[in-house]
């Protein structure tokens, strides 16, 4: 059965039009719900939730309507919503247990689940410390726990990782991987960095302006080839053209040259070159796949594009 | 493959380590792995029982700081506080009702009328304690995404208050009862007598309370910033008593008669004017203008429980969640 089925999904705020006919149909994983702010992400959870109606075409989760079974999908759905959702005077224990008996977990159940869920966020001494003085990286765990705390079939995780350092992302991210494959819960994340999502997931579906651009399996984005961000002073163009010289794909953009990264040696091509020409360097960094490179055929081939 | 990160230059950051840091106290001994949930699932209405319970300790303080204590549990003692002192009292009152002196105790039919405010007060600090948090910490799609109901949610917030009103209201009369029958020599005897006095103050409490806390309720849900409800039940209440007293006045000098008939929209004057009804008590001509009749009251105060009750709940089925 399908986990998340759409036909025509059209939903208008007077004359925003948040979603526009949009026809999806994806299987159980973890899937990237990729798509620039206001492209229409939280509003399609928020219809898959029943929390707004459709202005027209229907939305199924695991088989059940999303307007006329909403009562049913909310039972088996966890949802952590993109913002702050969190009072600060009560400790997380309490809340998380609380939010277990209000999903129907009878009153030791709801404990017994909330210190196992807690623990799998990786909250332990701190959980009976009130919320308010948690960090940013703690309070999305908490937000992960009570979404997961009633053992849904299905988790809806809308930008799990805002505000997040690298690090606390870099956890987040590897917290919904187990979640997805070693829980055997399916996800959908949202998130507009397509940088993350691809690092979790096994499905990729990506939105735009309310339209469905792309729906397909991870591995067919993964062909891409990595980007190398040069940024230099002054001289971009006299090394975006070395860098070419020496059979790189290389592009000037502004103050950077982004070289596409074919193999290992060409960390060291670029390393030459920089030395060779002495431009003054700012920094050297890994692109993150960034949307625009879905919007364009030849996704992230600076040399192509030249 | 090369870790992409350090082959670009990027400083490893921690979370390799930071991951196996957070699992490892769960270690082997500790870590079952993650386990599915089979067991039994209640439905809406263990949902509503669950808020209801949350509410109400929320009302109280109870399960928070001691600062969240203070105001409900301080209001609910002074408004009890004369009562309580009656009863204390009531050996030496005995002795001297048995010396033949009249004494003008505490009734139980006016003493709402003569400390409501503290009734009142407890509604301004704990209303916006109920609605607004949920409201300002956007913790309300949490309870949305789950099988409970918009209306679900207003009435087990409703019914909490009403519940806390309830038992600080009727405190007093249970400390006057005790404090009667004390107060004379047989007991039984007495048990007899001041029960058909005492029993009225059930449904009377009962209506003050529902009326007060609809009321208050109703105009929390507006905002999400507990001074900015607190100030919104203030003004409204007093504005509500002081319009229709001023038209009153205006009306008495003007000759018009009508103008009386207005003090059905006060909220306050509509419930004490309708306990007087459940006592069988005519209304104090000191505190009520006009020839309105507690029966008139009774149905006001209804007809605002109502009004309020529907204005909660049309809220929660607007408030975007």
């Amino acid at each position: 059965m399908a986990l998340i089925e759409a036909s025509g999904l059209t939903k208008h705020y007077g004359p925003v039009k948040a979603l526009e006919k949009l026809d999806l149909a994806v299987e159980p994983g973890i899937i990237g719900l990729v798509g620039a702010n206001g492209a229409g992400k939280s509003t399609l959870l928020k219809i898959l939730l029943g929390l707004v109606a459709p202005t027209s075409g229907t939305a199924s989760v695991l088989g059940m309507d999303s307007v006329r079974e909403t009562r049913a999908i909310r039972q088996i759905v966890g949802y952590m919503p993109e913002h702050d959702c969190l009072p600060p005077d009560v400790g997380a224990t309490e809340f998380v247990t609380h939010m277990a008996r209000i999903s129907g977990l009878p009153r030791s159940a709801a404990r017994e689940r909330t210190a196992e869920v807690l623990r799998h966020v990786g909250l332990y001494e701190e959980r009976y410390r009130q919320i308010g003085g948690y960090s940013t990286g703690m309070k999305q765990r908490v937000k992960l726990a009570q979404a997961l705390v009633h053992d849904p079939k299905l988790l809806l995780l809308d930008e799990p990782t805002n505000g997040l350092d690298p690090a606390g992302r870099d956890e987040m991210l590897d917290l919904i991987k187990r979640t997805g494959t070693e829980f055997g819960i399916a996800v959908v994340v949202a998130s507009h960095l397509l940088g993350e999502i691809e690092q979790v997931c096994t499905y990729l579906l990506a939105i735009d302006s309310g339209r469905l651009l792309q729906a397909a399996p991870i591995s067919h984005f993964t062909r891409r080839v990595p980007v190398l961000a040069v940024e230099v002073e002054e001289g971009a163009d006299r090394l975006a053209a070395a860098l070419v010289a020496k059979g790189a794909r290389a592009r000037q953009d502004g103050a950077r040259v982004l070289v596409a990264i074919e193999s290992d040696a060409l960390y060291d091509v670029v390393r030459d070159a920089v030395a060779d020409l002495a431009v003054p360097l700012v920094r050297i960094r890994q692109e993150r796949g960034r949307l625009e490179d879905l919007f364009r055929d030849d996704a992230a081939a600076p040399g192509s594009a030249q | 493959m090369t870790d992409p990160k350090r082959a670009a230059g990027v400083p490893a950051t921690a979370p390799a380590t930071a991951i196996a840091a957070a699992t490892a106290p769960a270690g082997s001994i500790y870590d079952l792995g993650y386990r599915h949930y089979n067991g039994k699932r209640n439905g809406r209405g263990y949902a509503m029982w669950s808020l209801f319970v949350e509410s109400f300790r929320g009302v109280w303080g109870l399960g928070r700081p001691m600062t969240a204590k203070a105001a409900p549990f301080i209001l609910a003692g002074l408004y009890a506080l004369p009562a309580v002192v009656q009863l204390a009292f009531s050996s030496v009152f005995a002795q001297r009702i048995a010396a033949g002196d009249q004494l003008q105790l505490l009734n139980y039919h006016n003493y709402f009328a003569d400390f409501y405010f503290l009734a009142f007060l407890f509604c301004v600090a704990q209303a916006p304690e109920l609605v607004c948090r949920d409201q300002r910490y956007h913790v309300l799609p949490l309870y949305f995404t789950r099988a409970m109901g918009r209306m679900t949610y207003a009435v087990a917030r409703l019914g909490s208050l009403a519940l806390s009103l309830f038992i600080l209201l009727a405190a007093p009369a249970l400390a006057l009862f005790v404090g009667d029958v004390l107060m004379q020599s047989d007991a039984f005897k007495a048990v007899g007598d001041e029960l058909p006095k005492a029993l009225p103050s059930i449904p009377a409490t009962a209506l003050v309370a529902a009326g007060l806390a609809s009321l208050s309720l109703a105009i929390s849900s507006f905002s999400p910033r507990r001074a900015y409800s607190a100030i919104g039940i203030v003004a409204y209440i007093l504005l509500m008593e002081a319009i229709p007293a001023a038209l009153y006045s205006i009306g008495q000098t003007g000759g018009g008669s009508w103008t009386d008939k207005l003090f059905v929209f006060t909220p306050v004057t509509s419930l004490i004017g309708a306990t007087y009804w459940f006592f069988g008590q005519p209304l104090d001509p000191q505190d009520f203008a006009g020839s309105l009749t507690s029966g008139t009251y009774l149905v006001a105060s209804i007809g605002s429980i109502v009004v309020a009750t529907a204005v909660l709940v049309y809220r929660y089925r607007r408030v975007p969640a």
